[in-house]
């Protein structure tokens, strides 16, 4: 929660909550956010592209010019080669309720529809993993219930950094004070393992299902798990306990097995396996990271089946894995508007939950989001829906988030016409025919739940008006609407009284203008909230919203996909570019790209209060440094067969041998001689996506070399 | 009266919160001038590595060195309440004489780049502190490892450690800060 001071309609200091408990501190982010609405590169007025696509070479416009040419582009790739060329890319540049890209989207479904991506950097392995096995996203207990917990499990999980709603860390360190024993999985020791460990198990990215499964070994052949729980709000187990045991491929998954894929000592995995089944109740939570992998919902799914093989599901102190949303504050958001038209009948994509409602967008009308490159490059010809002719960029840093910059580049200046709505002069700005100069969340009013659940609502009061010629994105599509001959794009609402409408719709406001006053509504409940409390309370009233009812270990949905890469029951399967490729005889290093400490993503890029606090660098182990003859702080080349990165490295003992890493979200500054000065970890990351979608951020191989 | 700092390094997640929330609320620009700075403590070798963090401004000490040295009397603690200021007019300045600086064990007295700097450091937000309210760095702890406050108070609600990985204890000065210390358990390797 921010409260910003303001004087003569400029934003002079940022404070944060400081009233009842809980407070809701905000970060470093929100704290340096004065430096991002007065940053030197904001953008003050439309401009239109001059030199080269990409070139960032721009003139000021007039707004009717722009909204002209855009209109009249719109109209003419329509007509040209219809609504699926238009290619939609929003982003999560606004969280909140009513504005951001969706202003887009309601605009270019009217217009006829467009084609959009599937696939969430984040998430969308757990999120697979999540409906496949539980039916829902909402698998996550309230934050408090941590304190319930006797041993917390934290794998690859870094809410010191992601901060996983305000509150999260703050209990975590409750939890450790009143004795709770946490254990941090990770391959490096994170700020979240240097604070809440009590122990620190490195493990090699995307080895992490191979250590499950072992676990899982440990359990069975001692008879440690609890079969009443399996045996009443299971299916499958027994399909999932033949693969562990061999009996169906003839390997048994002992920790042996284990430690020579993981590299953690099968000791340890024993002891912990031993510790997790025999601790009640414990909360092993499945960190988003571990999953943002070429085959990233088998971790996610191999959790799970933990959690339900110790009876750690829909108790207090528990924790079921999954998505991991609490939901006790409703999502607030506009109604959905009418269904993009070019998505309407399409068949659905192969390996999506297409039966179950929620689970993704099982349409194969859409593009995955990191295929977005390859399909404008190759368009139908490749496999794709479209052939897509023009770009509209909004709220995303299209391409600087998204892996494989190099061809991603290739990509944009092969299009007829490209858009963006922007603040800031960002990488992708660059690559704007039209160049939009949008507001930031300062300059407008809007409401907003947290993503993960956690139980409060804001307001977001305006600080300021908008400063220079900056519109809101649902300004500047509605004076588009009015020359696509679209009326009423704003539904028959003004803004603010969309603003009560979806507040009020939330069911948890009931005094509209209360709650604007004060910013904040903090919501009282009796009890935590425990994901599938009822289902376990009374199971014969509270089926799991799966096709059993119960959570499914063994996916008959998954096995009629028939794909060897999406087992039914979870496995440990090598990963693409993961640990033991053969790649990695050239690129034997295995890169992760995680969160920055001073970022959210890419957005707070050249904030300097920011950019001081950590400098971007490659993580190196001080083994990997000294083969190299690499010493702390010297200049490296970090390359693959993608791309090359120059830049400077941390030699440290708190990454794993044989691992580097590198944050993402860094701009991307391609030079002369195609290499990138901007430390973009995505210019090595690979556009390939796991079978249920998940990006393949942290199984990536490198080799790097003193410059 | 003596004011302090209770620093809790078994909290503190190293994120930098206290440190932009000073310049934001003194409007400090980025660069050489950190009131209040983060540092990183990292011991030990793959896999037993032990990581503190430690949030750092100056301390307020009972026997300001940087008082004693400096030539001129700019430097005051007031006797009130024990915060040490300095008297920015009087300062003859980083380029004339900066002995304060080099005689802080933390370096906390500091100069910005542009010429004939003088002296800024810590003044315990002064005018926060005037209205009843805790320094800024203290309210934007986003895990409460930070609190402030008359040091007799803070040592009957927090012990009396005096010194933490990362800070040593120094007799001379007598910093007004006590600690919570962060336990080396991740330098420990559970038995195998």
């Amino acid at each position: 929660m921010l409260k910003v001071h303001v004087a003569n309609g400029k934003i002079l200091r940022i404070e944060t909550d400081d009233g009842n408990a809980p407070q809701l501190r905000a970060c470093l982010r929100g704290r340096a956010y004065r430096q991002r609405v007065y940053s030197a590169d904001r953008l003050q007025y439309p401009m239109k592209r001059t030199g080269e696509r990409g070139e960032g070479k721009f003139e000021r416009t007039s707004w009717d010019e722009a909204q002209d040419t855009i209109a009249k582009e719109l109209v003419r790739i329509r007509d040209t080669y219809g609504n699926a060329s238009i290619m939609y890319i929003p982003g999560a540049g606004s969280q909140a309720a009513l504005h951001g890209a969706q202003a887009v989207e309601r605009l270019l479904a009217k217009f006829g529809g467009y084609t959009r991506f599937w696939g969430v950097p984040s998430f969308e392995g757990a999120l697979f993993a999540s409906m496949a096995s539980y039916g829902t996203m909402m698998t996550g207990n309230d934050r408090e219930d941590l304190l319930n917990s006797k041993l917390i499990i934290m794998w690859g999980w870094n809410p010191a950094v992601t901060i996983w709603d305000t509150g999260t860390i703050p209990t975590l360190i409750k939890a450790k004070e009143k004795g709770v024993r946490i254990v941090c999985i990770d391959p490096r020791l994170t700020e979240s393992v240097a604070v809440l460990g009590n122990e620190w198990i490195p493990i090699r990215p995307s080895t992490d299902a191979a250590m499950l499964i072992a676990m899982a070994y440990v359990m069975i052949e001692r008879k440690l798990q609890d079969q009443k729980f399996l045996d009443t709000y299971t299916v499958g187990f027994d399909r999932f306990r033949d693969y562990v045991m061999g009996t169906e491929d003839n390997i048994s998954k002992t920790p042996a097995w284990a430690e020579a894929i993981t590299g953690v000592p099968q000791a340890t995995i024993e002891r912990l396996a031993l510790e997790y089944a025999t601790t009640k109740p414990a909360a092993l939570i499945p960190g988003w990271g571990p999953a943002r992998m070429s085959l990233g919902e088998q971790f996610s799914r191999a959790a799970i089946v933990l959690a339900c093989m110790t009876g750690n599901v829909g108790i207090e102190g528990g924790y079921a894995g999954g998505f991991m949303r609490a939901f006790h504050s409703r999502e607030m958001g506009m109604p959905r508007g009418i269904r993009n038209p070019v998505e309407v009948g399409s068949s659905y994509r192969p390996n999506s939950l297409y039966k179950l409602r929620g689970a993704g967008h099982p349409t194969a009308a859409r593009v995955h989001a990191v295929k977005i490159h390859d399909a404008i490059l190759q368009g139908k010809a490749g496999g794709y829906p479209c052939d897509p002719k023009m770009a509209y960029i909004v709220a995303s840093s299209y391409p600087n988030s998204y892996p494989n910059i190099n061809k991603a580049i290739a990509a944009l200046k092969s299009l007829e016409f490209v858009v963006v709505h922007e603040q800031r002069m960002t990488p992708g700005a660059k690559f704007a025919d039209v160049l939009l100069p949008v507001n930031t969340f300062m300059e407008r009013e809007d409401v907003i739940s947290p993503w993960l659940g956690s139980p409060y609502l804001l307001h977001m009061d305006k600080a300021i008006d908008s400063i220079y010629e900056c519109k809101t994105d649902r300004d500047i599509c509605d004076e588009l609407a009015t020359r696509l001959g679209i009326t009423d794009y704003r539904e028959g609402h003004i803004d603010e009284e969309w603003l009560k409408l979806i507040a009020e719709a939330s069911g948890d406001v009931q005094d509209y203008d209360e709650f604007k006053k004060k910013g904040v509504l903090k919501l009282k409940k009796e009890r935590p909230f425990v994901a599938f409390r009822e289902q376990i309370d009374d199971p014969n009233n509270n089926p799991f919203p799966t096709f059993s009812g119960k959570a499914e270990i063994y996916s008959e949905h998954i096995a009629e996909m028939n794909n060897p890469m999406l087992p039914p029951a979870p496995k440990y399967i090598p990963a693409p570019e993961g640990y033991g490729d053969p790649l990695s005889q050239k690129y034997p290093l295995q890169l992760m790209s995680t969160h920055h400490k001073p970022a959210t993503h890419s957005s707070l890029e050249k904030v300097p209060w920011l950019e001081e606090v950590e400098p971007r660098r490659l993580w190196v182990n001080a083994v990997d440094a000294k083969a190299r003859g690499i010493s702390d702080g010297d200049e490296v080349l970090v390359f693959n067969d993608r791309g090359k990165i120059l830049m400077k490295t941390k030699v440290t003992e708190r990454i794993m041998p044989g691992v580097v890493n590198l944050c993402q979200g860094g701009w991307f500054d391609i030079s002369e001689d195609g290499i990138d000065l901007g430390a973009c970890a995505n210019t090595l990351v690979t556009d390939e996506h796991s079978p249920g979608g998940a990006w393949s951020t942290n199984t990536v191989l490198v080799e790097v070399k003193k410059a | 009266m003596q004011l302090g700092f209770y620093i809790d390094q078994s909290r503190c997640i190293g994120c930098h919160t206290c440190a932009v929330a000073c310049k934001d609320w003194h409007d400090i620009p980025a660069g050489a001038v950190n009131w209040r700075r983060v540092v990183t403590i990292e011991k030990g070798q793959y896999p037993a590595v032990f990581v503190a963090f430690l949030s750092l401004s100056c301390l307020h000490c009972a026997e300001p060195a940087c008082m004693s040295v400096c030539p001129i009397d700019a430097i005051e603690k007031r006797e009130c309440d024990g915060i040490v200021v300095v008297n920015q007019e009087a300062c003859l300045g980083k380029d004339a004489c900066g002995v304060c600086q080099e005689a802080c064990p933390w370096g906390m007295p500091q100069f910005g780049t542009e010429p004939d700097a003088k002296m800024q450091k810590c003044h315990f937000c002064i005018d926060r502190w005037s209205e009843r309210r805790k320094p800024i760095c203290v309210e934007a702890c986003p895990v409460w490892a930070l609190d402030a406050g008359p040091l007799d108070e803070l040592e009957s609600r927090h012990g009396v450690l005096r010194e933490v990985d990362g800070l040593k204890y120094d007799e001379r000065n007598r910093p007004s800060v006590i600690f919570k210390a962060r336990e080396p358990e991740l330098l420990k390797l559970p038995p195998s």
